[in-house]
């Protein structure tokens, strides 16, 4: 009798959960069109940041740390201490701690002096001229001056040394024949030094941002294995690397500028963001980057944490391949545009904090000119559509990462495409997978649209352009999927580079930005902030648009 | 016995050059061109092919399969392309935590697998006998990831008692291991209990209780040595499932182990790294097989190889 | 078992005790089968899963791809009993729909992996000699591929799609049945039936199928249980890593793995797949215990 009690019992169960489920009401069930919110973005809550970039603000602002050793656990890895060989920007923010640049970019995001007091540009734009610091010594008690940094120069050059550097300096051409971009390193006195370019490159300034200089007595005793012995003049001096772990460095105290407050700074390795999370909560870690969006809430208790958010300079947008038989027509790829609902988009995918784009480049870089908006108006989408004679649609492929977050971007996109009627493949691949695809000859190139996005590091309109959008960059040269090709525009951007002077620049980028918007080669999405938490004890630790941190002024309260 | 372990030892070489040219072949027929991944998004095909060159990946396999044969000879297992450090370099450091780790959970997962296992089987059908099945299809269904978190949740953030990751003291260890271990342990529950049940009901098991022993004796010393080679078999075989669950540990807490290095060497097409790693696996799995195979010998005395 | 004549004892025997009927083995088999109560939850559980499978689409309360903005990750509620996911989707009706997609990929890896395994370990265990050097071997380096490699190398060579991942999966259940079945192969032969059925010139296949075969069953039931769940949590594995079938599918693995960032704000888009899994994985199992047992001669 028990087994048959137990039988009905779950055969009663299980014809409940059915008659809940049909009796639950089915919605209406015609295309599976998402209800998306309206212009404003007036339902869910939006990205609330204050003006000081809060998004969370700690209620305890009196707390203090147990210690004064720094500990920042980011999501990424430090693949190198070399300066001259960096792939990541956690990389390039650990040696930031330990080197420093003729140049750096300030907390506006504008060109400041750092080991250089200032600079002159001549009149042909071909001859940088750089006053140096003085009295500036290496960790290792050697002198900084002019020779320093022609010898980092000429390591940098040299081919034997295999360093990825070498490519800003150094532009190799199809046939393989070089051009160098620098025509002579001068060192005229100790605190001088000049360089010649062989053509007008207007990133040139922006490029030395990136460039270190490392203590040529070090370089002599290490050679390449200087990555495992930085020797170089910034805040803090190198203590160990262990790679996949941790990074650690230790206050320069004979520092040639402000010294910061922290004994210690521990850059940790910490893969999973719920791991990142829980790291802040205890205390293990001080700061915490990236901070995705969708932990936010969790650390909404803790009394001391603070989550902030600050602008980025990456754009995030799918390329249309224009060569595609249905994508060739511009009233297509406008009503595509339009069909896309980037207020929806920045709400669902970064919980508000970010802008819909409002042209083809983040508002961080410099020349940015807003657009006329695409407004999402799927009546106006659809006449396209049917003006181009698609009005049944059409099947295309997505390419993309296959991380959560691209695939959560491929399916917002599917489904808003849907709406006009087109049917959408998503397929997530791995980024080596999906570059091969990518990098073939045009004939066997099969790409529809891709999902991806792109950070200028050098902050400039050229680095955020040239690669994806002129047109002589089609794969397998370069990025430009979407195989654009529009001369005024590659004349805009030639004229950008050769001059130099910042009037004409506005003028020029401005109209180079019309053209590539009007064209609609992409689909505009949008560009997402900077997020990062911090306990509130800590000060002087932010990150740049670029995904750089920066914690040379980093203070515990004690 | 000794002989068999030699002769085992020595055919083992064989096996392992083949292996190692699976390797090769396998690795380097996954799409993906770890030039371009190098050379990063804003190189040009020039950049890339110089990338190339640098790389010896413009050499026909052939000449590479060579270079890659006599580097394994002479030690040299060529330079990992993230950052040019060796590849052994690369390597020898994330060693120890995966190898500590690893033994850590492994410990725990058989002890308690085990005994689990054993008293299921004997109190079968009574209420232990369910809550450990319970517990056992627990470790296997519930995902590494979550049951890492939910760890971390509790008794890092919420309770304060171990750190969020790491291997810096014992306490570190304990969280990790939990969660590497937990689907082992399950398997060999499972494993142990079904087993035990069969070999308890064996006539020499009735007939060793007619004699009057007491029944610890009567369930250890003859059900389960009985057992012990189907459970020594099924172990392992999840050892080599042990680098999936290392990964998924490492990960959520924050271990530089080799297996985070293997799937971060992965996604980079990190070629040689990834070869020298499959190796040791290889190399693992065999001198694990040994092992099993020789207990076998020391278990039961009647299973000799000639 | 052979069957009594029941004429001849019944009717030579009225007077005295009836003797116990003999019934036919099928209805033995039911009959015990029915006494282990927790097989039969298991299978009215599993004949669930199969009739969602089958009816999921037109029972389910909501379109399984319906995206609704303004309401993403909402926690169970009148409307949504299961809540919604992080694109507004009815998380009850996703799972119900992706019961099709989750049990069909599971099973079919796992019948199709368990098939070829013991057919090579069969092989392997009777025949012996350089064949089952050859097996072991070949097995042996399928072992020492970590199976993330594996799939990754298989998906990435094959491209993503359904049958890819189910190929993937079914590859990795191989090997350890391979193995499991040899060893039992090996217990087997060595026992005095085969011994009689070869001495009276049976083929070998015939010798293997019909003889050292019904031998293994017992092993066979349990791993293939054990496994179906491990191909469930396989597949999300590598829905995770993002091999999986088409993405946008709900399936209940890939939905586990999607809901991962969200553990502290919103648990219920793990839980629910989570429990999901787990009753599965349960069912299966015990399920494989009952079957096990009531073929087992010794219990009764």
């Amino acid at each position: 009798m028990k087994n048959y009690k137990k039988v009905i019992s779950v055969l009663l169960a299980g014809t409940m959960m059915f008659s809940l489920a049909a009796c639950g009401g089915k919605k209406d069930n015609n295309s599976s069109s998402a209800n998306s919110s309206s212009q404003d973005a007036s339902t869910a809550e939006n990205g609330k940041v204050d003006k000081d970039g809060y998004i969370v603000k700690a209620k305890n602002t009196d707390s203090k740390s147990k210690d004064n050793d720094l500990v920042i656990a980011i999501e990424g890895s430090v693949s190198s201490m070399d300066p001259a060989n960096i792939p990541d920007t956690n990389a390039i923010s650990a040696t930031r701690g330990v080197y420093e640049n003729l140049v750096k970019f300030d907390e506006n995001n504008e060109i400041a002096g750092q080991l250089a007091k200032d600079w002159e540009i001549s009149d042909d734009s071909l001859t940088y001229t750089f006053h140096l610091n003085e009295g500036i010594k290496f960790h290792d008690g050697t002198d900084f001056d002019s020779e320093a940094v022609k010898a980092n120069y000429d390591r940098v050059v040299d081919k034997n040394n295999d360093l990825r550097q070498r490519r800003t300096f150094i532009v190799t051409n199809d046939d393989g024949s070089e051009e160098p971009r620098v025509a002579s390193v001068e060192t005229p006195d100790p605190n001088t030094v000049m360089f010649k370019l062989t053509k007008p490159w207007s990133p040139f300034i922006n490029r030395l941002t990136q460039f270190c200089i490392i203590s040529p007595a070090a370089l002599a005793q290490y050679g390449n294995d200087i990555m495992n012995h930085p020797v170089g003049t910034g805040p803090y001096t190198f203590v160990e690397w262990e790679e996949g772990d941790h990074t650690t460095l230790k206050r320069n105290d004979n520092y040639w500028g402000d010294k910061p407050g922290v004994d210690t700074v521990t850059i940790k390795e910490a893969p999973e963001a719920g791991t990142r999370t829980a790291m802040l909560q205890t205390g293990e870690a001080d700061f915490v980057y990236p901070m995705p969006v969708d932990q936010i809430k969790a650390v909404e208790g803790t009394d001391d944490l603070s989550v902030k958010a600050s602008d980025s300079n990456i754009m995030r947008y799918v390329t249309l391949n224009m060569d595609q038989p249905e994508l060739k027509d511009l009233k297509v790829r406008k009503a595509m545009n339009l069909a896309i609902d980037k207020n929806a988009y920045v709400q669902l995918m970064y919980s508000g904090y970010g802008k819909p784009a409002s042209s083809v480049v983040p508002e961080s870089i410099s020349g940015y000119v807003e657009q006329p908006a695409y407004k999402y108006d799927l009546n106006e989408a659809k006449a396209l559509m049917k003006e181009a004679g698609y009005e049944d649609g059409f099947k295309l492929t997505l390419w993309g990462d296959n991380t959560t977050q691209e695939i959560k971007g491929m399916t917002f996109i599917k489904q808003q495409l849907q709406q006009i009627g087109i049917e959408v493949d998503v397929m997530p691949m791995e980024p080596a997978t999906i570059n091969d695809k990518i990098y073939v000859d045009k004939e066997e190139s099969k790409i529809n649209m891709w999902y991806v996005n792109w950070s200028a590091s050098d902050f400039t309109m050229d680095g955020s352009l040239r690669s994806l959008l002129y047109s002589t960059m089609c794969p397998p040269v370069s990025a430009n999927t979407a195989y654009y090709n529009n001369k005024d525009f590659d004349k805009d951007l030639d004229e950008g580079l050769s001059n130099a002077d910042p009037e004409d620049q506005k003028k020029i980028y401005a109209d180079a930005q019309e053209r590539a918007w009007k064209d609609c080669p992409w689909l505009f999405l949008g560009n997402d902030q900077v997020i990062f938490a911090e306990k509130s004890y800590l000060s002087g630790v932010y990150v740049s648009p670029d995904g750089a941190f920066n914690f040379a002024d980093a203070k515990l309260a004690q | 016995m000794g002989r068999y372990a030699i002769k085992r030892i020595l055919s083992a070489i064989p096996l392992l050059i083949v292996i190692s040219f699976l390797i090769f072949m396998f690795i380097h027929m996954i799409p993906g061109d770890p030039a371009r991944q190098i050379a990063g998004q804003d190189a040009t095909k020039a950049d890339v092919e110089l990338v190339r060159e640098q790389l010896g990946l413009n050499d026909p396999l052939l000449v590479q399969y060579g270079k890659y044969m006599k580097g394994l000879f002479t030690g040299d297992l060529g330079l990992s392309v993230k950052n040019g450090k060796t590849v052994v370099q690369t390597i020898i450091p994330r060693l120890k935590p995966t190898i500590m780790l690893t033994v850590c959970s492994m410990i725990w997962a058989v002890i308690i697998g085990v005994s689990l296992g054993i008293v299921s089987a004997v109190m079968q059908g009574r209420a232990f006998d369910y809550i450990a099945m319970l517990i056992a299809i627990s470790g296997i269904s519930l995902p590494g990831f979550w049951l890492g978190l939910e760890l971390i949740q509790l008794f890092s953030v919420g309770l304060g008692w171990f750190p969020t990751g790491g291997l810096a003291s014992w306490r570190a260890y304990v969280l990790p291991s939990l969660t590497e271990g937990a689907g082992i342990m399950a398997i060999l529950a499972r494993f142990t209990r079904s087993s035990m049940l069969e070999t308890m009901r064996e006539d020499y098991v009735r007939t060793a209780r007619a004699k009057g022993l007491g029944e610890f004796l009567v369930v250890m010393r003859h059900a389960f040595k009985n057992s012990l080679i189907e459970i020594v078999t099924v172990g392992g075989l999840q050892v080599g499932g042990l680098l999936s669950g290392s990964v998924m540990a490492e990960t959520v807490f924050s271990i530089p182990g080799v297996g985070r290095l293997l799937v971060d060497s992965i996604n980079f097409r990190d070629y040689k790294v990834v070869q020298a790693l499959l190796l040791f696996f290889a190399l693992e799995y065999i001198i694990i097989n040994l092992i099993v195979d020789l207990l076998y010998g020391v278990i039961n005395p009647k299973v000799r190889y000639s | 078992m052979s069957d009594i004549d029941k004429n001849t004892s019944v009717n030579q025997f009225e007077d005295a005790e009836a003797l116990p009927v003999q019934k036919s083995r099928r209805k033995e088999f039911v009959q015990k089968f029915l006494k282990r109560k927790t097989a039969v939850i298991s299978l009215f559980f599993i004949v669930l899963l199969l009739l969602a499978a089958v009816s999921g689409s037109f029972v389910a309360p909501y379109d399984a791809d319906q995206a609704d903005y303004n309401s993403i990750l909402q926690g169970p509620s009148s409307a949504h009993i299961w809540g919604t996911d992080e694109f507004g989707r009815d998380i009850f009706s996703r799972l119900l729909v992706g019961t099709r997609l989750s049990l069909a990929s599971a099973l079919s890896a796992t019948i199709v992996g368990t098939a070829l395994g013991i057919i090579l370990g069969l092989i392997a265990g009777y025949y012996g000699g350089w064949i089952d050097s050859l097996i072991m071997r070949i097995c042996d380096i399928l072992f020492s591929f970590p199976d993330i490699l594996l799939a990754i190398a298989i998906v990435a060579i094959l491209g993503p799609g359904i049958t890819n991942v189910i190929i993937a999966v079914a590859v990795f259940t191989v090997p350890s049945f391979a193995r499991i079945i040899r060893s039992a192969t090996i217990s087997v032969k060595e026992s005095l039936y085969v011994e009689v059925a070869r001495s009276i010139g049976c083929k070998n296949w015939r010798i293997l199928w019909i003889h050292v075969f019904p031998g293994t069953i017992q092993s066979v039931i349990v791993n293939f249980t054990m496994r179906v769940g491990t191909a469930i949590l396989a597949a999300s594995s590598l829905s995770f890593l993002g091999f999986g079938a088409n993405v946008t599918q709900p399936d209940w693995g890939a939905m586990l793995s999607q809901g991962r960032n969200y553990l502290n704000t919103a648990p219920h888009i793990v839980l629910f797949p989570g429990i999901l899994i787990f009753l599965t994985v349960l069912a299966f199992n015990l399920l494989g215990d009952g079957l096990r047992d009531t073929l087992d001669p010794r219990m009764n």
